[in-house]
């Protein structure tokens, strides 16, 4: 099956801080494919002797139509994200999708929490906006950290969306890299392994590296069925 | 030296390569020595939607012989396989099957759909 591919025109771009830009991006053609919440789409990056694909969350809802926003760091040594970064108003992306099984599309009836990273706020962000949408009475949690203040994107959003629902609470913290994951993996083993019996949350880790996975461990191993902890790791 | 043979559900022409586990990695994407590795890295293209960092299921390969040659699944895998359209009790993501036997020879499937767009995602 020949795969479709989409081609979008840079429309405005955004830069969160020195590191950190989103590109708004309209498709030329066609329009965006329906998508879920979390969903990412496969970004063809022309390098000197190749063509590599990379993906790139939508860190805007499907609600929100076009233009879509990818938002993504300038990572040292990576090719993608140099090119990403040269990307001026007007240029011509293309790209396959959306794509991913890291998806919210309906909130399941229980208190969610959501741990994120950083840029990995990504799809958690069309998640959240997705479950908070969506008639419940549950908690919602989004446990959200960096290691720098100004990494903490969309937290004026964030914030506000936590003055308008109080069923949903923002906790940013900021935290030096070499201990993030491990002040993150205490919070959950305190608040919701250690100090509470009940296992029916559901959780949406996003984050990089092998903390994600330590994150999943833990609730498994703590008896959070399978299922309920989702996770995606960069 | 190590063989492996890709049929495609599609009816494609089927694609046979020799290669040397010891010279991975063959080229950036999925694990070195990963099935999605040894192809791209000999001229075969295999869907990789996420780059080869298993976070989607297009890689999705269906091994025909030569399951035990691979190396074993990871949990991350095994969630990520979960999701994918038409799983299989032989099913691998070829971005993370990785062959390190200098002498195995494998015979996988590439099934006709191995997407998780949204017409074919599975919602939880």
């Amino acid at each position: 099956m020949e795969r479709p591919t989409y081609r979008a025109r840079v429309e405005r771009i955004f830069d969160h801080c020195e590191d950190t830009r989103s590109l708004f991006l309209r498709t030329v053609s066609d329009t965006l494919p329906q998508y879920s919440p979390g969903m990412f789409v496969s970004i063809s990056i022309p390098l000197a002797n190749e063509t590599r694909v990379r993906p790139y969350t939508i860190a805007t809802s499907p609600e929100d139509g076009e233009p879509f926003e990818l938002c993504f760091n300038l990572v040292p040594d990576g090719p993608g994200a140099a090119w990403m970064f040269e990307r001026t108003v007007g240029d011509l992306l293309d790209f396959t999708g959306p794509f991913g099984a890291f998806t919210l599309e309906r909130a399941p009836e229980c208190e969610m929490v959501f741990i994120a990273e950083e840029t990995t706020i990504a799809p958690i962000r069309p998640m959240l906006r997705r479950a908070l949408s969506q008639p419940a009475a549950h908690q919602i949690h989004l446990l959200y950290a960096a290691e720098r203040s100004e990494h903490l994107l969309y937290r004026p959003e964030l914030e506000l969306l936590s003055n308008a629902y109080p069923r949903f609470r923002f906790e940013p913290l900021v935290i030096e890299h070499d201990f993030l994951y491990q002040r993150l993996l205490d919070e959950v083993q305190r608040r919701w392994v250690t100090s509470d019996s009940g296992r029916s949350r559901h959780f949406y880790v996003c984050g990089i590296g092998s903390g994600v996975l330590k994150l999943r461990h833990l609730l498994r191993e703590a008896g959070y069925e399978r299922r309920a902890v989702r996770y995606e790791r960069w | 030296m190590a063989t492996i043979r890709v049929i495609y559900e599609n009816g494609s022409p089927e694609r046979v390569i020799e290669f040397d586990p010891a010279k991975a990695p063959f080229q950036h994407d999925g694990q070195p020595g990963s099935v999605l590795d040894v192809l791209l890295g000999h001229g075969i293209h295999l869907e990789h939607a996420c780059g080869g960092n298993c976070a989607c299921t297009t890689c999705h390969v269906i091994v025909r012989q030569g399951l035990n040659r691979l190396s074993e699944a990871s949990e991350q895998e095994e969630d990520m396989l979960d999701r994918a359209p038409g799983l299989t009790p032989t099913s691998r993501l070829g971005c993370q099957a990785v062959i390190e036997d200098r002498h195995a020879e494998i015979v996988v499937v590439v099934p006709r759909y191995t997407i998780n767009q949204i017409s074919e995602s599975r919602e939880g």
